[in-house]
């Protein structure tokens, strides 16, 4: 027996003893331990003894083999290269390797039909289509769900959470005006694009009062500020928004089809066209939000029109 | 040859450089080219947004602001599209940023408004419960550098050849032109003018009163910054 084999029996004892004092009989050697500690010990000793003899048989072959065959003409530093044969298997596995990279590259896997864009666009083409089919029908509970979910996101920044506009800093959406607003429009007129379209309101210079037949006055606008700002309730101010108001706004202020916004409540065809177009007024400016989809207008319109009720 | 190069390693390092290199040079540079190409309705910045931009970068807002929205859908549908490397032809450097503390700002301008930012940069945590932004009073009381904005604007003009008073065309196919002043007394009479338009949908008393007197805050500049990043 020589020194490579001895070293190899060696090893492997003294890794059995490495195993044995840290797993110990109960971990697995003996007949204690549950199955799967058995198994990993098995294969770890397994392993200790193949690797050891394969070593063993290599190194020996390194050792004692005496390579055969003719020699190839050139050699380097003294280094030379035998003419042997590309073994069978080898030479078989290198060409099916050849025709499956041309496959890979020709039908497989074709160069140049990655790109992120293209898997961006396929992600987003398939949400879209889940989406739609998801929220076809959405009854009125789960667009302001959708809604309230939106809001969150892409209206509390500047609304804030409960919808209160954070001291003033945008519009309180739990009313429909404020009386600055009110009162900022009456006085510079309006072309926000409520309707969705150009249909400006005149400033005070072009706002009669039909009660009194003259142009609508500071006290008038105080008082129909508060009128309309209160929620169109009580008496104060009722007879000059009869007057000057409700020719295009509608008696109950809700609006006139193509002629003028409802003042009174919030709808879903006001809020998607303050989307659309955005708003500009006495609280300050509002941006587009043309990113949103049709459903997620939709909701977002029965989720404002909900907070104000 | 190759039985050359074999025995030569210093010229076999030098072959392989070259032909790596060379590999690199058709296949990126093209593509590189092309898509450097500023992207239509990308225009160069103003006198006072580049003063904006430089207290961007004097404040390190890029420190926790990218300006790079990545092609996934979760950030397409938080900022809008993704960004396209023509977007930042005029940027200088760009200011990509990785480090996402905060929200991407590459469109910022597309969703929130001067008096957003101004309450905003006042008191981040008014606005936004539970930000972790730091004010940023003192810009309501810094100057804003217009000599440097102004010369940053001459030298890319000069140097990169960056289109100043050249019609731009636009997305929406109209043309826009953004002019270079003559002088530096004309670049500061014009980023004032700038300056007034965003003061006015201010509502800082003192910052409205800066302006009214022909002094332009850190703040205004930045805000007509932040408005022009669509």
């Amino acid at each position: 027996m020589n020194k490579t084999v001895l070293a190899a029996i060696v090893v492997v004892i003294a890794m059995l003893g490495f195993t044995y004092a840290a797993v110990g009989m109960a971990g697995g050697m003996g007949g204690e331990g549950d199955w799967v500690n058995k198994l990993a010990v098995l294969g770890a000793v397994v392993l200790v003894i193949v690797t050891s003899f394969v070593v063993t048989k290599y190194v020996r072959q390194m050792q004692f083999d005496k390579a055969s065959g003719k020699l190839a003409d050139e050699n380097w530093d003294g280094i030379g290269e035998y003419k042997n044969e590309l073994p069978f298997g080898w030479a078989i596995i290198f060409l099916g390797l050849i025709i499956w990279a041309i496959w890979y590259f020709l039908a497989g896997y074709p160069v140049g039909t990655y790109s992120q864009i293209g898997e961006y666009n396929e992600e987003v083409a398939a949400h879209d289509a889940k989406f739609e089919a998801e929220h076809a029908n959405m009854d009125e509970e789960t667009l302001k769900e959708m809604g309230g979910s939106i809001f969150i996101v892409q209206c509390a920044p500047c609304h804030g959470l409960q919808a209160d506009g954070i001291d003033g800093k945008a519009a309180n959406l739990n009313n429909r005006l404020e009386e600055k607003s009110v009162k900022h429009v009456i006085q510079n007129g309006s072309n926000n694009q409520l309707l969705g379209m150009e249909m400006p309101m005149p400033d005070r210079n072009g706002l009669m009062n039909a009660n009194t037949g003259a142009l609508i006055s500071d006290a008038e606008i105080d008082a129909v500020s508060k009128y309309v700002a209160g929620g169109m309730k009580g008496t104060t101010g009722a007879d000059v928004f009869a007057g000057a108001c409700a020719a295009c706004h509608g008696a109950d202020g809700k609006g006139t089809e193509m002629v003028a916004p409802s003042i009174a409540v919030f709808n879903p065809t006001l809020v998607a066209n303050v989307l659309k177009h955005g708003k500009k007024g006495a609280i300050g400016a509002m941006p587009a939000f043309n990113n949103l989809t049709e459903a997620q207008v939709k909701a977002l319109g029965a989720y404002v029109t909900s907070l104000s009720k | 040859m190759f039985h050359w190069l074999e025995k030569h390693p210093f010229f076999f390092a030098v072959a392989v450089f070259l032909t790596i290199a060379f590999a690199g040079l058709i296949e990126i540079l093209p593509n590189f080219a092309q898509a450097s190409q500023p992207t239509v309705g990308t225009k160069p910045y103003s006198t006072l947004e580049l003063a904006g931009r430089h207290v961007y970068i004097k404040n390190n807002c890029m420190g926790c602001h990218s300006q790079l929205i990545r092609p996934f859908k979760s950030e397409t549908d938080r900022y809008g599209h993704y960004s396209l490397s023509g977007e930042y032809a005029y940027d200088r450097p760009f200011l990509w940023g990785s480090k996402r503390t905060g929200p991407d700002l590459m469109r910022v301008g597309n969703y929130r408004t001067t008096d957003w930012h101004e309450n905003h940069m006042k008191d981040p945590a008014a606005v936004v419960p539970g930000s972790i932004m730091p004010a940023y009073r003192w810009m309501f009381k810094n100057t804003a550098d217009i000599d440097t904005a102004y010369a940053e604007q001459v030298t890319v003009n000069k140097v990169f050849a960056t289109p100043y008073n050249t019609e731009i065309p636009m997305a929406d196919g109209t043309k826009a032109t953004v002019a270079l002043a003559g002088t530096l007394d004309e670049a500061k009479a014009a980023a004032l003018e700038e300056a007034k338009v965003v003061a006015a949908d201010m509502k800082d008393q003192d910052v409205k009163d800066a302006v009214a007197a022909g002094q332009i805050p850190e703040i205004v500049a930045m805000i007509a910054y932040l408005n022009s990043m669509k």
